[in-house]
């Protein structure tokens, strides 16, 4: 308990100063790295593989996103006070997340075509997906990668002759209407779910950006 | 002419030419395509998938409406992407026997009601995205469900699909993939070179007045 109102006293103290610190440090890092890889491993293991909502061709690419978080994280927690480390960390950092939310609003854009009578504004569906620089990642890792769902849509289809343990029946029940925040309500897809995720790492690793560099800049006039 | 007057006379002037033409642009609206599709002068083709919710969508509210209203001498072919949907190899064959066949009965459009292409096509778009059917039991079910709405048998497919009209509407449906990569599926070309851009679509009289200024590139 100490340890943490230690660090507050510190952070209020001196915002900029701690948080350039700690970004010198491995666990804001790390907790990147980790909660990116939480984050995939959620979409992969529990609701591709466990309540079988198939994943869209935008929904792999968000994956994608979070997987350049992911080796951000991992490089610069390397040693985050190698510039060059650090310089890495932040360009996969804010490369994915930049990603993140351009496919989480064109997600949102064809959620809504496809939900709705009005096909029109949205591109469709593609023959296959493509990843930046041409990465034949739905062919190295097709499990993690080729999408298997249709576009615009997440909710569950569990394949003939499936027996359904009961917490799988009430996922997939739950669920049953795609993937929504509060299903019952059809509050917030996934789509605005995952791009609410990532504006709140765009705000966190912007803010350690920025102190690192005002904290430079400052260093470097005294 | 005073400032004002001239902006506003400009301004109306603008407004005259921009309702007067629809002012469509390649690389916005369409895109003319690297490998033109061969033999496909004054044509509308769509290719499409069973398995894609758009082409649901599409096949439901805006082709049936667009395909009566296409200049005159513009013909409307439905080309079926076999690459995509995992019965897509199959949904080609039976669908291109059944074109044949609505030709053989003098069936006028593909969107008539006797249309057996378009009973079998619904039939899939119904079970694949509201019924969320997905055949494990195979391809012989996926079959059962186009052969049972269309009303051919078994035995009448299996001899229709071997005509040799058949086989080349399958194999110039070859072509659908290279289209179908530009920009997904359902896509519209125009005179086998004009790939609309289906996310520039706003509405179904807008894309008809695309498609009549295309097809007289």
């Amino acid at each position: 308990m100490d340890f943490f109102k230690n660090l507050w006293q510190e952070f209020k103290s001196c915002p900029v100063g701690t948080v350039a610190k700690w970004q010198d440090q491995r666990f804001l890092w790390l907790v990147m790295a980790a909660a990116s890889i939480f984050l995939i491993l959620v979409a992969h293991s529990l609701f591709q593989n466990y309540v079988y909502m198939k994943p869209c061709e935008q929904c792999v690419y968000i994956r994608f996103a979070f997987l350049c978080m992911v080796i951000g994280g991992l490089v610069a927690s390397i040693n985050p006070q190698n510039i060059a480390l650090k310089i890495i960390g932040y360009i996969f950092g804010f490369w994915g997340i930049i990603q993140g939310i351009m496919y989480s609003i064109k997600l949102n854009k064809i959620h809504h075509a496809a939900h709705s009578d009005n096909p029109f504004g949205v591109q469709g569906c593609s023959a296959e997906p493509s990843f930046p620089l041409g990465l034949p990642l739905d062919k190295w890792a097709p499990d993690w990668f080729k999408p298997t769902g249709d576009c615009g849509f997440d909710a569950p289809i569990v394949p003939d002759g499936v027996e359904l343990s009961s917490l799988q029946q009430w996922l997939v029940d739950f669920y049953a209407d795609g993937w929504y925040l509060i299903p019952s309500q059809h509050l917030v897809n996934m789509a605005q779910a995952c791009l609410f995720a990532y504006i709140l790492c765009f705000l966190l690793l912007g803010a350690m950006c920025a102190s690192w560099i005002l904290k430079m800049i400052q260093s470097k006039k005294a | 002419m005073k400032l004002p007057t001239l902006l506003a006379k400009g301004l109306a002037l603008s407004m005259l030419v921009a309702t007067a033409s629809f002012g469509f642009t390649e690389g916005t609206d369409y895109v003319k395509l690297e490998k033109p599709i061969a033999n496909a002068d004054k044509t509308l083709i769509k290719v499409f998938s069973y398995d894609c919710p758009f082409c649901y969508k599409y096949d439901k509210a805006v082709t049936p409406v667009i395909v009566p209203k296409l200049p005159e001498g513009l013909t409307f072919r439905p080309f079926h992407l076999k690459t995509k949907g995992k019965y897509g190899v199959q949904a080609s064959e039976l669908f291109a026997t059944l074109i044949i066949k609505d030709q053989d009965n003098g069936v006028k459009s593909l969107f008539d009601e006797k249309s057996q292409f378009k009973k079998a096509k619904m039939a899939y778009y119904n079970a694949y995205h509201d019924k969320k059917e997905r055949w494990d039991a195979g391809a012989e079910s996926f079959l059962e469900t186009g052969l049972q709405a269309s009303g051919l048998s078994k035995a009448d497919f299996e001899k229709a699909k071997e005509d040799p009209r058949v086989k080349a509407m399958i194999a110039e449906w070859e072509q659908s993939y290279d289209v179908a990569k530009v920009q997904g599926v359902p896509g519209f070309v125009v005179n086998g070179k004009y790939l609309i851009y289906t996310k520039s679509i706003t509405s179904p009289d807008g894309m008809v007045e695309l498609i009549k200024e295309l097809s007289t590139k």
